[in-house]
């Protein structure tokens, strides 16, 4: 594929503030795509609200821009219904640790083939800095009448408890990082988070670019790939540790393909999708219903 | 021929069996039934009981007061003597005689005091023999039945077994007494036990040595039984009988849904029960030409936006709930109204507000359905009147949504989805798909000029959705001229669909059409209205009763030339407002002030429809009813 970034463009003009990490994502994601030779109609950035639910109107590819937390559902239902389609979800810290957790742990559990991009940059922009849930117990980032008084929560460590398969973490200004992890998601067969640390430079007066270089590193020598229960617990264990440290680690964190997916997972049991999904499947004969045999298929309710 | 009767006991003890097996034996015999399962929201020990009505003509309603009732324990008992008829028959075990009826630990408080007061005023003893002796001198036939020794000594069951075949016994009894002939009677458990071979012969063995003993003990006591039901009804085809449930499912799944997501929620989950057990859609050969997909959602938002995702892909999609589980899911409808998504959701209505009533009826919930959701938007709401009706909008949802767009409602209550009837088997009905894109170029999802856009699914074309105000490309925009195009075309809509939907789709005139007086009303009330016409008409009134079925957009000028032909117009529907009355109002500024309204948790009755139509000819206004237990 030789498209270049700028070719995704939709020509749609980026509304994030200058200096924003968004633009970094939104690069990283554009150079992704170019080098994973994706087709645009197959694939679609389904996204929650604030400044990063904005980002499916600038990539040329489908984009459905959802409601407040609620992205991972809609592309739980668009990936079930057409597993051809790629399906990756965009969301703030805000939006998917916050009024969307639910649907994220629940995500864990199913393990659909889809990556969530995590925005993460401490604060709700669009509505003027207040605390998100990343925010560390104690901070007062500038919009704050006191310091933050709830603890913040760890993305990786939620996605881990909750089943996830693809676990990674980038910072947005780390271009070629960050588009290497997003490739790597994306390929991915499975659920994933992929935790972008971004500044704010609006809002999060805390975590500053000068922040983020002295408070984060880049793995070396870590295999995120697991190949048995035991080495499992082995990294699930080394995983919590590294978390635990007083630098975040940024890289590639696990990556296992022992579980199966979602579609996998429904085709077991209906043996029916494993050939013919919900898009496949026709629903009328030219305008007329199929000819559904109502005795053989509603049998026990006939008198 | 007609036929009511209340078959009672406590929940988890085999009563709901006892329904299932009087309402298929009844069918199978050739009747008409209506069965209203009444139970609250609890898995084991509180009252519950099915009232059966079995009738030679199709029925939609309940009667009382009952011709028969089984008791199962001493509660059902206290709750449901003073319900019996004079001539009736009361059936219970035996050993339940002695019980007091007084201290019944999973009575609800409030309703054991006035049992006190009634047992007091009508100077009833304390226990249940004491009880039957009072039924007996008003002309009430009890029959306290050895059902545990019948079970044991005759049908040959262990311990265990007896008290779990109680309820085949209670059945049996009340259904031959009415004139079921035996061999209805096994083949019905035959039926209900199919994957069960043990069971079923165990049953068998209890119904016929039941039917014995019984007879032996009407004879020794002089009782005539009444054996109304004749050994064979006319049978036009062959009939199904389904829950409301039931009846949606099958609906749905032959309208083309693929993709059912839902919460748990009563009175809804039994519905996605159904299409699970079903999704395999076979042909006349046998081979699977269908299969939806079922998936449990963590909420029901999730279960919104799942269906709507999977809307976008371009699969028929759905969901089903009830009140609380609706009102998570106004947000999602919302975006679906803004986006233009083809998405059905099956609202069974609940008493609330809040948790409210969970197991039990209500038609409260009308004007939260069309108007819920911030902003204004384009929606269909349909409310179906019966089971057949239910079955056959579940397609037309489906149809509707493609062909419009847009977020629909079918709105239905308790009242349908647990009631069990008789109904005739679906006509494979046409499927819409709506507009699609066929075009080259740039795709436009919402391109302008038309109320409905060409629709490709995701996969298809590139393409952008957003909850925010959008150009016809699908990007935000926050431009005026933009919003007014945009807001015009989604709500162009309801006149669209208003001129091209059908009458019987609107409002349906049950009755003759020279009526002097009109009944009208909505949902499963339609049924208790309809049936009380005969009745009414037979005292000379000239009455007939207009169903509302769009609730929004609605049919103002259909529904107005049927109110101006009427002189008396009585609106009945189980809530407190009169909330259909209001619709009517707001939408054709004819304000109806006879309202029959019913608020209780339990269904209207025929009796009632009967007894408030002779009120209001009386004078009254408003009133409020509360039949049933």
């Amino acid at each position: 594929m030789s498209e270049t970034s700028t070719d995704w463009n939709t020509g749609v003009w980026p509304d994030w503030c200058p200096g924003c990490g968004n633009f970094g994502i939104f690069t990283a994601l554009k150079g992704a795509l170019s080098e994973l030779g994706i087709d645009r109609k197959k694939f679609v950035i389904v996204s929650g609200i604030g400044c990063s639910g904005k980002i499916p109107h600038f990539v040329n590819v489908s984009g459905v821009h959802t409601l407040h937390g609620r992205a991972i559902p809609f592309a739980t239902g668009i990936k079930t219904a057409n597993p051809e389609l790629k399906v990756i979800v965009h969301g703030g810290d805000g939006d998917l640790l916050g009024i969307g957790m639910g649907h994220l742990v629940a995500m864990g559990r199913r393990n659909p083939d889809i990556l969530v991009v995590v925005h993460n940059n401490g604060v709700y922009g669009l509505t003027k800095g207040q605390a998100s849930p990343t925010l560390q117990l104690g901070n007062k980032t500038k919009s704050l009448a006191f310091p933050n008084i709830n603890s913040a929560i760890n993305p990786i460590l939620i996605g881990m408890a909750s089943g996830y398969t693809f676990l990674a973490r980038s910072y947005a200004y780390n271009i070629e990082h960050l588009k290497g992890c997003l490739k790597q998601g994306i390929s991915h067969n499975g659920a994933g988070i992929l935790e972008v640390i971004q500044p704010c430079p609006t809002w999060n007066n805390i975590v500053t670019m000068d922040w983020i270089e002295k408070n984060t590193y880049y793995l070396e020598n870590w295999d995120p790939n697991v190949k048995d229960d035991e080495e499992a617990l082995e990294k699930a264990n080394a995983i919590v540790a590294l978390e635990h440290g007083k630098k975040k680690p940024l890289g590639i964190l696990l990556e296992d393909g022992r579980k199966e997916p979602f579609g996998k997972r429904i085709a077991s049991v209906y043996k029916y999708y494993a050939t013919n999904t919900p898009a496949m499947q026709r629903v009328d004969d030219r305008g007329a219903a199929l000819p559904v045999d109502l005795e053989k298929t509603f049998e026990r309710f006939f008198v | 021929m007609d036929l009511n009767f209340i078959v009672g006991g406590p929940q988890g003890g085999g009563v709901e069996t006892a329904g299932l097996l009087a309402v298929r034996a009844l069918s199978m015999q050739g009747l008409e039934v209506f069965a209203d399962r009444e139970y609250h929201s609890n898995i084991k020990g509180k009252h519950s009981y099915s009232h059966i009505r079995a009738s030679d003509r199709p029925v939609g309603s309940i009667k009382y007061p009952v011709d028969f009732l089984g008791a199962l324990d001493a509660e059902t008992m206290a709750t449901h003597f003073h319900e019996v008829r004079k001539g009736g028959i009361v059936v219970h075990d035996a050993a339940i005689k002695k019980r007091v009826l007084t201290k019944i630990p999973s009575m609800d408080v409030r309703r054991a005091e006035r049992l006190r007061e009634s047992l007091k005023a009508n100077g009833i003893g304390n226990s249940v023999g004491e009880l039957d002796d009072w039924l007996e001198r008003q002309g009430i036939t009890v029959m306290a039945v050895p059902f545990g020794e019948i079970i044991s000594e005759r049908a040959g069951l262990s311990p265990p077994m007896i008290e779990r075949a109680m309820n085949t016994a209670l059945t049996s009894a009340l259904l031959l007494s009415a004139g079921v002939p035996i061999n209805t009677l096994v083949a019905a458990i035959n039926v209900l036990f199919r994957d069960k071979r043990e069971a079923a012969q165990l049953n068998a063995a209890v119904a016929k040595s039941v039917g014995e003993e019984f007879e032996r003990i009407a004879v020794a006591r002089e009782i005539r039984l009444p054996r109304i039901i004749n050994t064979n009804y006319k049978k036009e085809g062959r009939k199904m009988l389904v829950a409301g449930n039931d009846a949606v499912a099958i609906g749905k799944l032959l309208g083309g849904l693929r993709l059912q997501t839902y919460y748990p929620i009563t009175p809804a989950a039994d519905e996605s029960f159904t299409i699970e057990q079903h999704s395999e859609l076979r042909n006349g050969l046998g081979e699977t030409i269908g299969s939806p997909l079922v998936i449990q959602a963590e909420d029901e938002i999730a279960a919104i936006c799942m269906a709507i995702g999977g809307a976008l892909a371009g699969v028929r999609a759905a969901t089903c709930t009830s009140g609380p589980g609706f009102s998570l899911m106004v947000e999602g409808i919302g975006w679906a109204g803004n986006n233009e998504v083809p998405v059905v959701v099956t609202y069974y209505q609940r008493g609330g507000p809040s948790t409210g009533l969970p197991t039990r009826h209500s038609q409260s919930d009308l004007l939260f359905s069309i108007s819920s959701g911030h902003g204004e938007f384009a929606r269909i709401v349909l409310a179906s009147g019966s089971h057949f009706e239910a079955l056959n909008d579940a397609i037309k949802c489906m149809n509707f949504a493609e062909r419009y767009q847009l977020p629909v409602i079918h709105l239905l209550d308790k009242g349908i989805a647990n009631c069990m009837t008789t109904i005739a088997p679906p006509f494979l009905n046409e499927i819409d798909r709506g507009d699609r894109f066929r075009g080259d170029g740039i795709y436009k999802r919402f391109l302008r000029g038309e109320a409905v856009s060409p629709r490709a699914y995701l996969g298809e074309e590139v393409m952008w959705y957003t909850g925010d105000e959008h150009d016809e490309i699908g990007h935000i925009s926050e431009d005026p001229f933009v919003r007014r195009e945009m807001y015009e075309k989604r709500m162009e809509k309801r006149e669209k669909i208003l001129s091209e939907t059908k009458e019987e789709d609107k409002a349906v005139l049950i009755g003759e059409p020279d009526y002097k007086d009109l009944i009208i009303t909505w949902g499963i009330t339609t049924g208790a209205a309809a049936d009380a016409l005969t009745e009414l008409n037979s005292f000379g009134h000239r009455v007939s009763v207009l169903q509302v079925r769009m609730m929004e957009p609605f049919p103002n000028e259909l529904v107005e030339s049927y109110l101006s032909e009427a002189e008396e117009v009585i609106c009945a529907e189980a809530n407190y407002l009169g909330q259909l009355a209001e619709l009517i109002e707001w939408n054709c500024g004819i304000r109806l002030e006879k309202r029959v309204l019913k608020y209780t948790g339990r269904m209207i009755t025929q009796d009632e429809i009967v007894s408030s139509f002779n009120r209001v000819k009386n004078g009254e206004r408003r009133i409020t009813l509360g039949g049933g237990e």
